[in-house]
Parts: structure tokens; sequence; C-alpha cells
């Protein structure tokens, strides 16, 4: 019994991590009003580059860099088309994710070609941290873990002091509540929104990356499986703040462990009702706490200086 | 006050399309004065002080600054001159607190921890020195509009500007908050600084302002100081020469009786314990009870946002009430909607014209009838009759002196002036039995706001009922019969014309009902 738990609250931790960074991506470009509403194409292109990267290298940090750039483009053409060209966001993030869904697939065929056996890369080890992980129950589930997932915290926590702790991070977060008034204070707003997507672009591009390299060690299409949507949800969830966001990625990967192990160990229910559970238990989620949730005050709009009527 | 100019403003010239706003205007500010910019709506007051400020580009005309030439091309070039602006509509982060506001786009000292102990002392004690009480710690959202301006002009002030230029600063303020910020002035120009301060009220210009320049059509009239002139010499300046003073209501002196309730047996219009929750279940109005007889103007007072835009549209059917009681003429019309009253006897100038009163792309002639569109005469119930609409059009174009060439013009080439007197015309037009006005004398030069009266005088006689809700509380005083406060929601307390006193209401739209209780303002922590 002891053993079934610790090993689901590990599995909890290790599925957590393409949340936390897509939800914490999504988070820092929303900060100064940028809603990226493609993730999940980021996602695919993040892994399906990644995958290829790691493949030919043979380096797995090369492939997460590659995924991150690759993310990081995304994110200056989604700052370019809004910010620059003041388009409307959601429509350039719909385009956005359909060209990554397409790249993603598109990039293994020509590369690869059609292959009998999948090619493989080698899954990111766990590195056990020294004593800690020797602590009875917590050691295994908290110290016994791959190296992204302990990225993954200290990015939350870095973005946390950045945005609540430094002059930087109250002026970005000022672009995105009023940029009138920001830029009436000589805050660059323009230069805030592009940094925040593209940083925010990177780390879409990690939790991408993360899938081929944790759990089939290998790309396929779609692999992402609406993570990059249940990100989205989770931003909201998380009120827009790094720390709850990470919370609230416990809760989503859970869920997603959860109905993982019903399909495994069989039951009554066709395994396509147990796939959907995730998005319903997301959907509860949100009608609960939606309300609630505290939303940058200019998310989804575009800051015109000329149109400033007084 | 010395006698030293700090800054000119040499026949500054500014064209918008088609209108000349600023027809080579001057203007000079002496070191150490408050200096009053008097005009009407429309008299280029704030399109000066926005190209002062960086906000537009003038089209001819120099700055001198300390007698140099200076290019300002934003507000931070402004800021940089210590020239620092506070505009009507705060530029202020309302999830933010009220230092992070302050020290915003200046260095913080730790600017990696945000430990901001030097940043706060800076700013108390510059709340000390001017008597500008604000609670450095409180989130913006949770303060009042006279805390907020506080803040505004600490910002100005944080960033060391020695020239502060103030737009309609006493808006929404209530009377005793006015008289404080009065006082905060006079406290910095002693200091140092020279204050601009903009406004169309004249009662406000002459208690606080060392000289004044008045304004009218993007022209300077006369600038003059405030003890060598009278009263009367700047009303004729502000109005010109056509506007009949002497018969005017916006300038009268002499005492109006108030109405006789006792002659009238039942009200109009009825609200009886009405309630109103929003859709996010906020209440918005809270048992309220309010009667509006026959020949009687009531006015609504409160600070903006304090529920008088749901009373309005209660009044009106346009949200339906929560729980409560709507009479009208002693029938009960709670469940009514806004189609069924405006056509059996309710007008309604609504308060935000570009979104609720006005369709920017239907012709004037259309805006003219829209809400009497489906009766008598303008529509035999199936058919429109335009020709009618546009006669009768035409004559509310002169009647109400609406500039535009024909009935058939597109609505939205007309300037919100005029978009008001649209308004205004279609209200009017109908002798409706209930008028509600809100705010309909925004955006109106003074002939135009003393025309407003006029009617509204009219209605009166004719024992129409009407509703003024109004941010102006001069403008309350001037015309109302009886004044009911409200706050929250709540009604606090009503007035008869006898009994009017601004300080009384002032206290009332603060949330104070009786006198021994303590006022608003907090403490320095």
């Amino acid at each position: 019994m002891d053993t079934t738990i610790i090993d689901f609250l590990r599995l909890v931790l290790l599925s957590m991590v393409p949340f936390v960074l897509a939800g914490q991506g999504t988070m820092l470009g929303g900060r100064t009003g940028v809603f990226n509403v493609a993730q999940e194409g980021m996602m695919l292109v993040g892994a399906s580059v990644g995958f290829l990267v790691s493949f030919f290298s043979g380096s797995i940090l090369l492939g997460v860099i590659v995924a991150m750039l690759s993310g990081a483009l995304f994110g200056l053409a989604l700052a370019y088309f809004t910010t620059s060209l003041k388009m409307n966001q959601f429509v350039i993030g719909l385009a956005l994710f359909f060209i990554g869904l397409g790249v993603s697939t598109l990039l293994p065929k020509l590369i690869l070609g059609i292959t009998l056996t999948p090619p493989l890369i080698p899954t990111l080890k766990s590195i056990p941290i020294p004593l800690l992980s020797q602590t009875p129950f917590i050691g295994p589930i908290l110290f016994k873990q791959n190296i992204l997932v302990y990225v993954s915290v200290l990015v939350s926590i870095g973005l946390w002091y950045f945005l609540f702790k430094t002059q930087k991070g109250l002026e970005l977060r000022s672009v995105g509540e009023y940029p009138m008034t920001a830029d009436s204070l000589g805050i660059n707003t323009t230069k805030m929104r592009y940094w925040s997507t593209i940083i925010g672009g990177m780390l879409i591009g990690m939790a991408g990356a993360y899938l081929p390299m944790v759990y089939a060690g290998t790309f396929t299409e779609g692999m992402t499986m609406g993570r990059g949507w249940l990100a989205i949800a989770l931003t909201f969830f998380g009120g827009w703040s790094p720390l709850p966001i990470l919370y609230g990625s416990l809760f989503f990967s859970a869920v997603e462990v959860l109905a993982f192990r019903v399909q495994v160990i069989g039951s009554f229910l066709p395994y396509q009702i147990l796939q959907m559970f995730p998005y319903i238990a997301t959907i509860l989620v949100m009608i609960l706490t939606f309300k609630r949730s505290r939303v940058p005050g200019f998310l989804g709009n575009n800051y015109d200086r000329e149109k400033r009527s007084l | 006050m010395e006698d030293k100019t700090i800054l000119e403003l040499k026949n500054v010239r500014k064209v918008f399309g088609q209108i000349v706003a600023l027809d080579s205007v001057s203007f000079a500010l002496k070191r150490g004065e408050i200096h009053g910019l008097l005009g009407g709506n429309g008299a280029g007051k704030t399109t000066l002080m926005n190209i002062l400020y960086g906000l537009y580009r003038k089209d001819e005309g120099e700055i001198l600054l300390r007698d140099e030439t200076v290019n300002i091309q934003g507000p931070r070039d402004a800021i940089k001159h210590g020239i620092g602006m506070v505009h009507q509509h705060f530029l202020q982060i309302s999830n933010f607190t009220v230092l992070e506001n302050i020290v915003l786009g200046t260095d913080i000292k730790n600017k990696y921890t945000m430990k901001m102990d030097q940043e706060a002392e800076k700013v108390k004690e510059l709340c000390q020195r001017f008597g500008l009480n604000v609670n450095l710690n409180d989130m913006i959202s949770t303060l009042t509009v006279g805390a907020r301006q506080k803040v505004e002009i600490l910002k100005a002030l944080y960033r060391g500007v020695d020239i502060l230029i103030l737009d309609e600063p006493t808006t929404n303020l209530t009377p005793q908050e006015v008289d404080a910020l009065f006082v905060s002035l006079r406290v910095m120009v002693n200091d140092g600084l020279s204050i601009v301060f903009i406004t169309h009220k004249l009662r406000e210009v002459l208690s606080v302002c060392d000289r004044i320049t008045v304004l009218r059509e993007g022209k300077n009239i006369t600038t003059l100081d405030r003890k060598d002139a009278s009263e009367e010499v700047f009303v004729r300046a502000m109005v010109g020469e056509k506007m009949d003073i002497e018969n005017s209501i916006y300038f009268a002196t002499e005492v109006r009786q108030g109405f006789d309730r006792t002659t009238v047996e039942a009200p109009k219009l009825k609200l009886e314990n009405v309630n109103l929750i929003s859709q996010d279940g906020i209440p918005r109005l809270k048992d309220l009870n309010l009667e509006v007889f026959g020949g009687e103007i009531v006015g609504i007072a409160g600070v903006a946002g304090n529920g008088q835009r749901e009373l309005a549209e209660v009044v009106t059917g346009v949200v339906p009430i929560t729980n409560g009681k709507k009479t009208y003429m002693g029938d009960d019309v709670t469940s009514k909607t806004n189609v069924d009253l405006l056509s059996s006897g309710f007008s309604y100038i609504p308060e935000d014209r570009l979104s609720d009163g006005f369709l920017p792309k239907a012709t004037v002639a259309q805006n003219l009838i829209l809400g009497q569109h489906r009766i008598k005469p303008y529509s035999d119930g199936r058919f429109i009759n335009w020709k009618t609409v546009f006669s009768e059009s035409t004559k509310y174009i002169k009647e109400y002196n609406i500039k535009t060439n024909s009935p058939g013009d597109i609505g939205g080439n007309l300037s919100g002036g005029n978009i008001q007197r649209v308004m205004i015309a279609r209200a009017f037009s109908s002798d409706s039995q209930v008028m509600v006005a809100h705010n309909p004398t925004r955006g109106l030069d003074i002939p135009s706001m003393d025309f407003v009266y006029q009617k509204m005088l009219a209605r009166r006689e004719a024992k129409l009922a009407t509703l003024l809700i109004s941010e102006d509380l001069d403008e309350l005083m001037r015309i109302s019969d009886r004044i009911a406060v409200i706050f929250r929601g709540q009604i606090l307390g009503v007035l008869v014309r006898d009994e009017f006193d601004k300080y009384a209401i002032g206290r009332l739209m603060s949330g104070i009902t009786s006198e021994n209780q303590p006022t608003e303002e907090k403490n320095l922590p």
C-alpha cells in the first residue's frame, strides 16, 4: 500500500512538469497583456524539435535548448503580430497553433522518413539528491526525480520572486494591468511585451520537449494530448500567479495519472471515457474557481498609444 | 507669488481635422502662483495643457521654460522638465498599492528586494508637508475618488515637478474634499511650486486662483489678476457677447422657490423598496424609496459609481428590478420594460452617449426619433412615416442648434457636444410625463447648458416630472426642487430646496449620516 502511494505521488510530480512550464509561460505573457492560445502547437513543435535534435546529436541538453529556441520563435511571432501589428491575439494564437501542429508532424517525416521501428532517445534519468532522497516517504517522492522536475519548481519560484519582489517585475505587471499608465511613466510597454512573450514561449517549448524525453523516448503525432489547452485552464485556475499555478499543476497532473492508472488496471468504463476525465475535472474546477480568478486587467488587448483618448 | 515668469506658451495653434481647437493662444505662468485656466467645454483648455505635457503635438507656436525654448515630445520629457499633470481620468493601476503606484517607473533603491522604506519615508514626508493624507499600503481599488486624486498629485510631487497642471480636479469631489484640495494647493505654491488649474467652474477659480486666463472657442479672451476683476467680467469673458446673462439660469443669483408639494396628491413616479442585484450577485440598489411629482425636478447627487446608472436604468426599465415596486401615474409598472415605458410617457437621456444613447452609423434623423419610432406621429404601428420624421427632425435641428448639414447626415460625424444636443432634443421633444436625465449637460458649453436648464424649468411649469442625475453639484443645486443623495445604492437623505447646503450634501455623499461621526479621512500609519 505504502509503495503504491509513493509511486503515485512520484508520478504526479513527474507528470506535472509540462503543466508547470506551459502554465508559467502562458502566465508570463499574460502578465503584459498578451494572451497566448498557441500552447498546444508550440509544445508539439518543442516535442518534435527536441526529439530530433537529441536523436541526432545524442545530447538531451541540446535538444531542450533547441526546443526552447523554437518556442521563443513562436513567442516572437506572437509578439510581433499582436504588439507591433496590433492584430487580434486570439486569431493569431490559433493560426500559430495550426502552424505548430503541421510543422511538428512534418519535420520527423522529412528528416527520418517512415521507419518500421520507432527511433528512440534515452529518457531523462532521475537524479537522486544526496541525503534528502534517503528520507523515508518524501525522499523518493520529492528528491528522486529527473532534472526538469527540479527546474520547473525553481522556475516557478524564480518567476514569483521576479514578478513580486523586483522593480522590473512591478513594471512588467503594470503593463498587463493598464499600459496607458505604464507608458505615461516612461515604461517601454512594447519591449516588455516582446520579452515576456518570448521567454514565455521558451518555457512552453521546454514543456513540449519534456514529453518525448520522459514518456515514450520518441515523438508521436499529437503526443501533447491536449496538455497545451489544459495549460490555459490551469493559468486561469492559478489566477495568473506563479505559485498557485505550481500547486494547480499538481492537481491537473494527479487527475491525469489517476485516469491513466484506472486504464491500466482495467475497469468497466471504456477508456475513451477515462481519457475525458481530466477535461471534465477541469470544467468542474473552472466552474468553481473561475469567477474568483483574478485576471490581468489588459489581458487579450493590444495597446495603441495613438488611440489615447483624453 | 514672485513676479518671475517660469513658463510661457506663445501663439500656440492646434487643428484637429477641420476644427481649429487653438488659434494662436498664449499663456504665461509665474513662479509660485495658482493660475486658473477658465472656459466652458470646447474652449481649448485641456488641449493647450495636453500640448504642454507632450500628449498632443502643436501645429505652430513655442514653449519657453525658464526663458529657454523646449521641445516636449511626450510625458517623459515633460516630467524631466519638471512639469506634472493630473488628468481628469487617473492613470493608476487599481490592484497595486498606493506606494507602488507612486514609485512606478522611477528608480527604487532596492530594486531586487523592493524594500521601499526610503521611498515610503519620502512619500510620507510629502503627504505631511502638503496635507495629502493617504495610507500608502492601501490598494488603489479601495480608495475614494478624492484619495485617488491625492495619489495622482503625490505621483507628480514625488518626481520633483515644480509645475503642476490640474485638469478639472474638483470633478467628483465632495465639497469638503474640494476645500482640503485648495488648502493643499496653497501650501504647494508657498513651497515654490507653480500650478495651472483648469476648470469650467467660475466660483472655484475665484476662490483659489491668483491670476485667471479665460479661453473661449480656442482663443485667448483675457488674463486678469483675481483682485482686479469682478465676477461679471469673467462671466462675460467666458460666454461672449451673445448670451443673455441677466435671464440665464446658469448665472442666476436670486432665490427661486422650491416646488410646493401640498398642491398635488399623487406622484407621477414612485419607487418603493426597490432592490437591484447585479448578475455577479452584488447588490447595486438597496431598499430605495423615491417619489417624483409632476411639476418637480428631483436631483440625485452622489460620487459617480454609487448606483446612479442603475437607478436610471431601473426607472426606465432597461434593467429589471430584483424586488420592489415601481408605480407610474398610479399604475404598477414594475415588470414593464423600456419598450413599453418609452412609448407610454417616459424619456431618457443616458449617461454614456457613445454606448447607450446614440447610433453613430445611423442618420441624425434616425437618432432623433429613436425610442419614439414605434408611436405616432412617426409610425402608424407598422411603417415609419419618413416624411414626418424628416420634417420634425429639421425642426429639432434648428430649435436645438444641432450643427449638421441635413437630417440625413451620418450621426457619427457630429462632435460630442452636438451628439449630446441630439439626445437632449430627442428626450425633450416628446413632452414625456417622466424624464430621466443622467448628466444631461456633459460636454456642452455654457449657453447650451443654460438652454437645457430653461427646457427643464419649462417642463416643471408644464407639471411634468423630471429626475436629474448629475455629478455636478452646482447644477443640481441650481435647478432641483429636492436633492436625494445616493451612497452605495442607498438614498442616505433627501433635502428640499430651502435646506440646500453643499457641505451637508457632501457629508451624505461620503456616507456620513450624522455630524457626530468621524470623517472619512484616514490618518497616516
